[in-house]
């Protein structure tokens, strides 16, 4: 070192900023700064085109304040500074394109044991800061109000006005120069209804007696008779498991991810609660703490599967510390968004790595509520109730079986170097474990207060480290990364919705605490959130067109005084999802005729006005149940266990089918299903020729169509089984166009020899629009 | 999306459209009036002029040995046994001392580039070749790993490379899809579209098989021949027809009659695209008689017919998972991949095709300098080696290396985004400009990361 003047400087402080060409300047300008600039500049100046980290290396100030990690640089401490740190490729790996050559380090050491000199003086730009969220205007935010009921003037010139919520449609269409359309006919409106709560058609008799009733309340008996229906929670059921993304395995289903053999006791708990019509804060309650309600009943349990049966890593226990410890918190980061894009319409999992960059919710914001579950342990819970130590002495095996069994397997390996003293003692705790009583009663998938940890005392073999009766509050991981931890933050509900100091949970996990929070903090945004989703799968489309972001970057509602008012009402109603329907669909605007009409389309082409009803294709359920009604091979049992869709004895309901994130049935997928790994907030309806090939030539419609055909080949008149056919597959009698277009089809068939006529004509009248279409 | 799109698209040329339904099969068809604009509708324009319209991505699922195959590392036979303390890194195994490589490595072609001698046909095509020494990735375990080099994060949801490039660029054939995959249908769900619309996501056809047929399910009818099936549709899309004029107008009911026209057609344009038995045997020889040769000539004719990008899985499982017998095990599987991979790279050449078609080999990671179990390699992240071939990357080129060792890359080091944006841009597409909104948030492919790496382009 050359360096005679050594711990001076740095004692010399300012004063050497103002030595003219002195030798720091000199260093710097050849050493450091043509180094900063080459290698650094690109992503930590303020020319960056995306700044990296939060860190500015432009100037003075921007190393010393440094980014999401820190001070970048310590005066006189060169070996505790960040920055030769990332250059010595030890945390930080930078430059990213490679480590500089070691004389430059070696400056770069020199530069900052000798002070640091830097001429480079700036005022930091304010908005190269993080920005701070400013609380108390946040708070402002429209979805965060309390819900409230409008008033609205009764005129009696205004017969279109039959429910409350049509006030408000029918004002907004009158703004925009629209008038809503007529009334649906009564056949329309029945297969409207019919498929919209329980996913099935009418059949042509129902049709006809509803459409030649006299009744004047013919339409509202309809509605009550098919929410009174059990196929209605089969099918309002699947909506909220779309919500839910339940699934009955893994994407990877490996030794520590293995499949949900039981996750369908949720599916099933799901459907019976939607039937029973349990007030939807009740619903939220029981999925995230039916165990900690007064009065809980174990037939509840499988309600936990909301959380339990949540897409999990696999966990190979011979990565590091670091690497399982990612996985994990990848796992509760889906929770939270699970929770809180499901529940609240809010995007708290973009603050994982900092602040969010539009909505009130903070970094920790985010791990006050991941604390929460990396304090829920998923595991199996038994249905048969027992006390608490045999409880937890019986998941404590279940859980730990298989994963003592994994290590054996694995330890047993050549190349490792376990002893086999420590083989025989897995294989002694396994034996044992073995022996607990009760490991085969009836089981449901579900959560258990547990502190989870990652223990890598063993460099070899990292294990789960799983603390009954604590919980673990996280430490913020700065940018998402596991191995930069910094503050701690207990467990607790988001800032935005607090008033004064933010409550920390301390009921175990917090679980039932979380739940509480969103129906009575956030109790606005979760009601007006669940209605909006309500009205979108009713009309096609929600008042929210994001409806699972309620955030700046979402959508504002179209009618917000509408969302509000039937918000506010829905909660008065004890959050009945069956109120809500009713209130929904007696509505005119649900009512309404989905015919086109040129010039409001013109004003209005995705009918966000609502002056029609949305013409919509079927989802994938409804369409193949459809087929299974229409052909006479439709088996209504209710519930059990999941069948594969593909079975060819499977005439089961589409919902009790199996939902795989592992191998994603290729035919759900083809038609919109969508993916179980994360929340899906609506389904995306595309249209493709592989659907088409499917109707073309799979044996499923095949086989639809001979079933079909069997019922009229005995007939001799062929206008009759058209007729037949027609009221059959589509619910009406065909036209003369139709019956036309049919005879010559039939006739030029019969000419060209062509076998199994029938069959052939009934699979293009199950492959035509009119079936998979609802008005 | 689809209904959507149309809806913006289609009004002036709807009456035409009608008018050519009418028509019905056999006709121009409306393939060139709607799928082209509503495919590319949500798209950005290019970015920058395309270097390449085509990409070939050949995945060798398990993680190749680069020591072994691509990245000669001589002080492997000096140092055999012992384990130096740069090679103290974390695998996901125990490993032990250093594992020299069985094989002799050979200079090549007129840039010299060596390669092992376990890969002549590859070695012939070095100065096609630009072979990067210096891959790094940020996973040492199987699926975040392969999840990371198809869509840039550890996670199984996000869209993959070939769904971004469907929504960045559409298609150019109508009668195909845009994302082609040939893997054996069990290998997971690396070609998804995420949360990019679905029609993104890639269509599998089983290489296992080699009658198109069976390659892809429903594509043909069992029961009805082709003349009964015309008739068939044909009836159906005039019921089709008279429920769409009673409605007037409709996007969602237009699209799904353009879709069966397009179905119809496809059934034999995909017949004649994936039957290789029209090819000429010397040319199948070529390439060799098995099942990922017969999906690299497979992936020739569909860069003939404009697909997109093309996935092709090196076989079932994780072939190249060599945790032991590295030795016989790559001595049994290499020849059929060499020459293959070779046949197609000058399959290409012939035909004034590869200036045009990006052919990327990569596995989802290395394998490590340290033995497994006496005789294999454990996963490697750290450092491996990928190359590319033809439409715009430079040939005869070698970018970066490893340590001594072949553990770490260390000179100028590219990572998974880093290899994404630069296929990206090669396609005419900047991957900070590719995003799609989603959650609240807009999305990339490269994340927050990735640089085109501008040393390798032509």
């Amino acid at each position: 070192m050359r360096w005679v003047l050594g711990v001076a400087v740095v004692c010399m402080g300012n004063a050497v900023l103002f030595a003219q060409d002195s030798e720091e300047e000199i260093f710097f300008e050849k050493k450091i700064r043509p180094i900063l600039v080459d290698h650094c500049y690109k992503c930590h100046s303020k020319d960056a085109k995306s700044l990296k980290g939060g860190l500015l290396l432009d100037s003075r100030q921007g190393l010393r304040k440094g980014g999401d990690s820190g001070p970048a640089l310590l005066p006189g401490n060169a070996d505790g500074s960040l920055l030769l740190e990332a250059l010595r490729y030890q945390s930080l790996e930078m430059p990213p394109s490679g480590k500089l050559p070691e004389s430059v380090i070696g400056d770069f050491k020199v530069w900052i044991t000798r002070g640091a000199y830097d001429p480079r003086d700036v005022e930091l730009d304010k908005n190269s800061e993080s920005k701070t969220i400013n609380w108390s205007e946040s708070k402002q935010w429209w979805a965060f109000q309390p819900v409230k009921r409008y008033s609205v003037s009764k005129k009696s010139d205004m017969p279109w006005v039959k429910k409350k919520t049509d006030a408000f449609i029918f004002r907004k269409l009158q703004s925009k120069g629209l008038r809503p359309s007529k009334p649906a006919t009564r056949r329309t409106l029945i297969r409207r209804a019919s498929f919209d709560l329980t996913g099935l058609p009418p059949s042509f008799q129902q049709t006809e007696s509803f459409v030649n009733s006299k009744d004047p309340d013919a339409y509202e008996i309809l509605i009550d008779r098919l929410l009174a229906s059990s196929h209605y929670g089969e099918r309002w059921g699947r909506h909220w498991l779309d919500v839910a993304r339940w699934a009955e395995d893994n994407p990877t289903s490996e030794a520590t991810n293995p499949p949900y053999p039981d996750s369908w006791k949720y599916r099933d708990w799901v459907i019976q609660a939607i039937n029973d019509d349990v007030p939807y804060d009740q619903f939220i309650r029981m999925q995230l703490a039916a165990d900690l309600l007064p009065d809980f009943d174990r037939k509840d349990l499988p309600a936990l599967g909301y959380i339990g049966t949540g897409p999990v890593y696999h966990k190979d226990p011979r990565l590091s510390r670091h690497v399982i410890e990612t996985f994990a918190s990848d796992d509760w980061d889906e929770r939270v968004d699970a929770v809180s894009r499901g529940l609240l319409g809010l995007t708290v999992g973009c603050a994982r790595c900092h602040d969010h960059k539009f909505d009130p919710i903070s970094v920790q914001d985010y791990y006050a509520l991941a604390g929460v579950f990396s304090s829920s342990w998923e595991v199996n819970r038994p249905l048969v109730d027992m006390a608490q130590d045999e409880e937890e002495r019986l998941i404590w095996a279940q859980d730990r079986i298989p994963r003592l069994k994994l290590a054996i397997d694995l330890l047993g390996l050549p190349a490792t170097p376990s002893t086999p003293e420590q083989i025989d003692a897995l294989k002694r705790e396994l034996e044992s474990l073995e022996k607990t009583p009760y490991l085969d009663v009836p089981m449901a998938r579900a959560v258990y207060d547990a502190g989870i940890w990652i223990d890598g005392s063993d460099p070899d073999f990292t294990w789960m480290d799983i603390r009954i009766g604590e919980a673990r509050d996280l430490p913020i991981f700065i940018r998402g990364n596991v191995s930069n931890p910094g503050e701690i933050v207990p467990r607790r509900f988001l800032s935005v919705f607090s008033e004064g100091d933010d409550q920390k949970f301390d009921r175990g996990a917090g679980r039932l605490e979380l739940a509480n929070s969103i129906l009575e903090k956030a109790g606005p945004l979760a009601a007006r959130v669940i209605v909006n989703r309500v009205w979108g799968w009713h009309f096609g489309n929600p008042l929210v067109r994001t409806p699972s972001n309620f955030g700046v970057q979402g959508e504002k509602p179209t009618h917000p005084e509408l969302l509000d008012d039937l918000s506010a009402r829905f909660v008065e109603n004890r959050w009945s999802l069956k109120w809500l329907h009713r209130e929904i669909m007696l509505s005119s605007a649900y009512q309404q005729s989905s015919s086109y009409h040129e010039t409001a389309v013109a004003i209005d082409p995705d009918n966000k006005w609502l002056w029609r009803m949305t013409p919509r294709r079927l989802d994938f359920e409804s369409w193949r149940d459809a087929l299974l009604v229409v052909t006479d091979s439709l088996d209504t049992t209710f519930g059990g266990p999941s069948l594969e869709l593909d079975m060819e004895d499977n005439f089961r309901r589409t919902v009790y089918a199996k939902v795989s994130r592992s191998q994603v049935n290729p035919l759900m997928r083809m038609y919109d299903f969508p993916d179980a790994t994360e929340h899906s907030p609506s389904r995306e309806i595309t249209t493709t020729p592989l659907q088409q090939l499917f109707v073309l030539n799979s044996q499923f419609m095949v086989d639809r169509a001979e079933e079909l055909a069997e019922s009229v080949r005995s007939m001799k008149d062929s206008q009759a089984a058209i007729e037949f056919l027609f009221r059959k597959v589509l619910g009406i009698s065909p036209d003369e166009n139709q019956r036309e277009l049919s005879q010559s089809f039939v006739q030029e068939l019969n000419q060209s020899g062509t076998e199994d006529v029938w069959a052939v004509y009934c699979q293009a009248l199950l492959g035509t629009n009119a079936f998979i279409f609802v008005e | 999306m689809t209904s959507t799109n149309l809806s913006q698209d289609s009004h002036c040329s709807r009456r035409e459209m009608v008018a050519s339904l009418a028509g019905g099969l056999g006709l121009v068809g409306l393939s060139g009036m709607l799928q082209g604009q509503t495919v590319k509708a949500s798209s950005p324009v290019l970015d920058f002029p395309a270097k390449t319209k085509s990409v070939i991505f050949l995945f060798m699922t398990g993680g190749p040995s680069h020591l072994d195959l691509l990245d000669p590392k001589p002080a492997l036979h000096k140092y055999a046994g012992q384990r130096p303390k740069s090679t103290q890194l974390r695998t996901e195994r125990v490993t032990g001392g250093l594992l020299p490589s069985p094989w002799k490595f050979k200079s090549y072609g007129q840039s010299g580039t060596e390669v092992s001698e376990l890969l002549p046909g590859i070695g012939s095509c070095v100065d096609d070749i630009c072979l990067i020494r210096s891959m790094y990735t940020f996973n040492p375990t199987h699926t975040p790993a392969r999840n990371l080099m198809h869509s840039g994060n550890i996670a199984s949801t996000r869209p993959t490379l070939g769904a971004w490039a469907s929504y960045g660029l559409g298609t150019e054939n109508e009668d195909l899809p845009a994302f082609v995959v040939l893997s054996h249908p069990r290998s997971g769900k690396l070609w998804r579209a995420g949360f990019l619309p679905s029609e993104h996501q890639g269509t599998l056809f089983d290489q296992q098989e080699t009658s198109p047929d069976k390659m892809i399910r429903y594509l043909r009818n069992a029961h009805l021949d082709r003349a009964v099936q015309q008739k068939q549709v044909h009836f159906l899309q005039q019921l089709n027809q008279v429920h769409l004029r009673a409605r007037d107008t409709s996007p969602f009911l237009e699209a799904r009659i353009k879709a069966m026209e397009t179905a119809f057609r496809m059934q034999f344009a995909a017949s004649e695209a994936f039957d290789t038995s029209h090819e000429p045997q010397y040319v199948r020889s070529q390439y060799g008689e098995n099942p990922f040769a017969n999906s690299c000539l497979l992936a020739r004719r569909l860069v003939e017919r404009g697909v997109r990008y093309i996935h092709v899985f090196s076989g079932p499982g994780q072939p190249w998972d060599d945790h032991d017998k590295i030795k016989e095990n790559l001595e049994g599987r290499c020849p059929d991949m060499d020459t293959a991979v070779a046949a197609l790279i000058r399959d290409l050449k012939q035909r004034g095709l590869l200036d045009e078609t990006l052919v990327v080999w990569t596995g989802e990671f290395g394998r490590t300098p340290v033995s497994e179990a006496g005789d294999g390699r454990d996963h490697n992240p750290y450092g491996f080696s990928v190359w590319m071939a033809g439409g715009g990357v430079k040939g005869g080129m070698v970018l970066g290396s490893t340590d001594e060792f072949g553990f770490q890359a260390v000179e100028n080091r590219i990572n998974v985004h880093d290899l994404h944006a630069t296929i990206l841009h090669l396609m005419g597409l900047d991957h900070e400009k590719l995003t799609y909104r989603y959650a609240g948030r807009d999305f990339r492919l490269t994340d927050v990361e990735g640089r085109v790496v501008n040393e390798i382009l032509t």
